[in-house]
This record gives structure tokens, C-alpha cells and sequence, in this order.
């Protein structure tokens, strides 16, 4: 029951980074770039480094998952990045910006709903981060 | 700056008579929409850290059309007056004076609500008189509602949205976007 549990939660964020990384590589980076810089948090240089590298490092944590291998990083991994994401969004959304969140590429402005679906996939990847790990120690005392 | 605002006006049968406030030639490779309300202040730094600049490398240039629309957002209780006194300043040809002064000065009126006053300030006495009787003309009104419509049939939902068209490619993208990033983006389009 618990595997299958897993299984699910590995395939659904799999999915989610796959669809997440497909949707910023179709396009040119520099509108990511906009997009990120539109949060005004970073310097120019660091922007323009995180739109051309966080769009493969979504792809390499949604093949990870999907596969399996190293499940335990990939998914804290991806709890780490989707807790950033998640905050970054809870202060844009609460200082009253209005920007896109540039989760799944362009058109998208920071929302209750986009913030709900971000802490619904923070939880998701805290769960399969938890069960990973905890079954990573069971197999070790077996 | 080199480039001239223009301001014309087409009638449509479907649409009330549409202002367009652009600046470049039309037949230019790119075109950007930019959907602003005057009160944003969001589309105060747009418009004054890179829309200038571009109008002077790009639009100057010819390689960029630069169209202005009117999205006076509902929370902003005096972004409305504020476009149908800038469309109104168009029909006279002080569009260009009239947004810059807006933006300028908007955290003064913003608070004060005396957008007439702000705009015909840079205003001569004959011209502000024209355009104080013509910012309360209905058909201003309908421009700017015209132009709200636009912007919600584009999927537009927060100002400033730049609409950037190329080769019937459109590109849209929200936010004060550094003008660096923008630029780099056009010349990539540019260089296909």
C-alpha cells in the first residue's frame, strides 16, 4: 500500500517538473528571465544564470523521479526547491505584486489558486521525501 | 528622443471610434502592446526605465511599433480619468507630454485625485480648456473601453503587459521588465 503510495507520488511530481521544464525550454529563456526578474529579487547577473540552468535542473529532478534512482535526493531536492518557490510566491502575492508566477511558462499571475496548488505540491514532495527516506533506513536494517 | 507619439483615430462599425496611440512605423519587424494604467506603479517604472530607452534604440530606429492601451485596473480609483485625460491630450497631439507628466507626478495625484490639473500643467491655457472638455466626452470614455476590451480578449490580467508580435508569434509579458532582458530578447528575435 505504502509502494504504491510512493509510486504515485513519485509519478505525479515527475510529471509536474517534466511538464514545468518542457514548458520554459519550448520558449526562448529570456522570457523566463523577465519573468523571474519581475519578482525583483536577484541581481541581472543572477537571473539571467537561473533562467538558463533551472529549466534542466526541473528536467534532471523529473527524470530522477520518474526512475527512481536516487529518489531520496530528488525528492528533498524537490521539497527544497518547491519550498523557495512556494515562499517566493507568498511574498510576491503578499506585497501586492502582480507578476506571473512563471511556473508553467508565461501567462500566469500569482493567485490564491497558484499558491494553494504550489503548497499542495510542497506537501506532496515533504511526504515522498519522508517515505523515501524512511524506507531507504528499512531496507538498511533488513 | 527621436520618436513621435501619434494619435489617429479609426472609426470601426463594430467598436466605438478606436484612439491608437503608437509610436514607430507600423510595417516595423516587431510590435509591442503595452497594456498600463496610469496609477500602477509598476507601469510608472515600465514606462519611464524602458520604454524610453526603447522608443530611442528600437522604435527610432524602425525596428519596433510601440502601441499604447489603456487598462485602467477597477482597485486604482483615479487610473480611469487618468487615461481618458491622456486619450483626450491625444486628440491634440500631447500624448507624449500627457503620459510622461502622469507617471512623473504619480504619486501626487494618486493621492490628491487632481489628475485635470497634473496633465494640463504641461498644457497651454487654449489647449487645457480642449482637453478638459473633451477627457468627460463619451467617446473618450468608449475608448478606453475599447482599449479594457482588447486587453481582456488578449488574456490580459494585471498591467503592465507588453503583447510582444513577431512573425504572428506573440509573446506576452508582464511586469517592469528590466530593459537589458527586453533587449536582448528583441535582438534574439531580430537575429532569426
Amino acid at each position: 500500500m505504502q509502494r504504491r503510495f510512493l509510486l504515485i507520488l513519485r509519478v505525479v511530481l515527475a510529471v509536474v517538473f517534466l511538464y514545468a521544464a518542457y514548458s520554459k525550454l519550448r520558449q526562448s529563456w529570456l522570457l523566463f528571465a523577465m519573468a523571474i526578474d519581475a519578482y525583483g529579487l536577484l541581481p541581472q547577473w543572477a537571473v539571467l544564470a537561473l533562467a538558463r540552468t533551472l529549466p534542466w535542473c526541473e528536467l534532471a529532478l523529473g527524470i530522477l523521479l520518474l526512475t527512481g534512482f536516487w529518489l531520496r535526493q530528488a525528492a528533498l531536492a524537490a521539497s527544497l526547491l518547491l519550498v523557495v518557490f512556494f515562499g517566493v510566491m507568498l511574498r510576491s502575492y503578499a506585497k501586492g505584486l502582480e507578476i506571473n508566477c512563471a511556473c508553467f511558462g508565461l501567462g500566469e499571475a500569482i493567485s490564491a489558486i497558484t499558491l494553494l496548488r504550489d503548497g499542495v505540491l510542497v506537501l506532496a514532495s515533504a511526504v515522498l521525501a519522508a517515505l523515501a527516506f524512511r524506507q531507504g533506513r528499512a531496507v538498511k536494517q533488513i | 528622443m527621436l520618436a513621435v507619439w501619434t494619435v489617429s483615430t479609426q472609426p470601426s462599425k463594430s467598436a466605438p471610434a478606436e484612439i491608437v496611440k503608437s509610436v514607430g512605423v507600423s510595417t516595423a519587424p516587431i510590435s509591442i502592446e503595452v497594456f498600463s494604467d496610469f496609477q500602477c506603479p509598476m507601469c510608472k517604472t515600465l514606462y519611464e526605465q524602458t520604454l524610453r530607452p526603447l522608443e530611442d534604440d528600437y522604435v527610432a530606429k524602425g525596428k519596433v511599433y510601440l502601441l499604447h492601451r489603456d487598462f485602467p485596473l477597477p482597485m486604482h480609483a483615479h487610473a480611469r480619468e487618468a487615461a481618458c485625460y491622456a486619450c483626450a491630450a491625444g486628440r491634440i497631439g500631447k500624448y507624449e507630454a500627457a503620459c510622461s507628466v502622469l507617471y512623473r507626478q504619480q504619486n501626487v495625484w494618486s493621492v490628491d485625485g487632481k489628475v485635470g490639473d497634473t496633465v494640463c500643467s504641461v498644457l497651454s491655457a487654449s489647449e487645457a480648456k480642449q482637453v478638459r472638455a473633451m477627457a468627460t466626452d463619451p467617446k473618450i470614455a468608449a475608448s478606453v473601453d475599447h482599449d479594457v476590451q482588447l486587453g481582456t480578449t488578449a488574456g490580459v490580467q494585471q498591467t503592465p503587459t507588453m503583447v510582444i508580435t513577431y512573425k504572428d508569434q506573440r509573446y506576452p509579458v508582464t511586469g517592469a521588465v528590466n530593459y537589458d532582458i527586453l533587449r536582448r530578447f528583441l535582438d534574439q528575435l531580430l537575429s532569426k
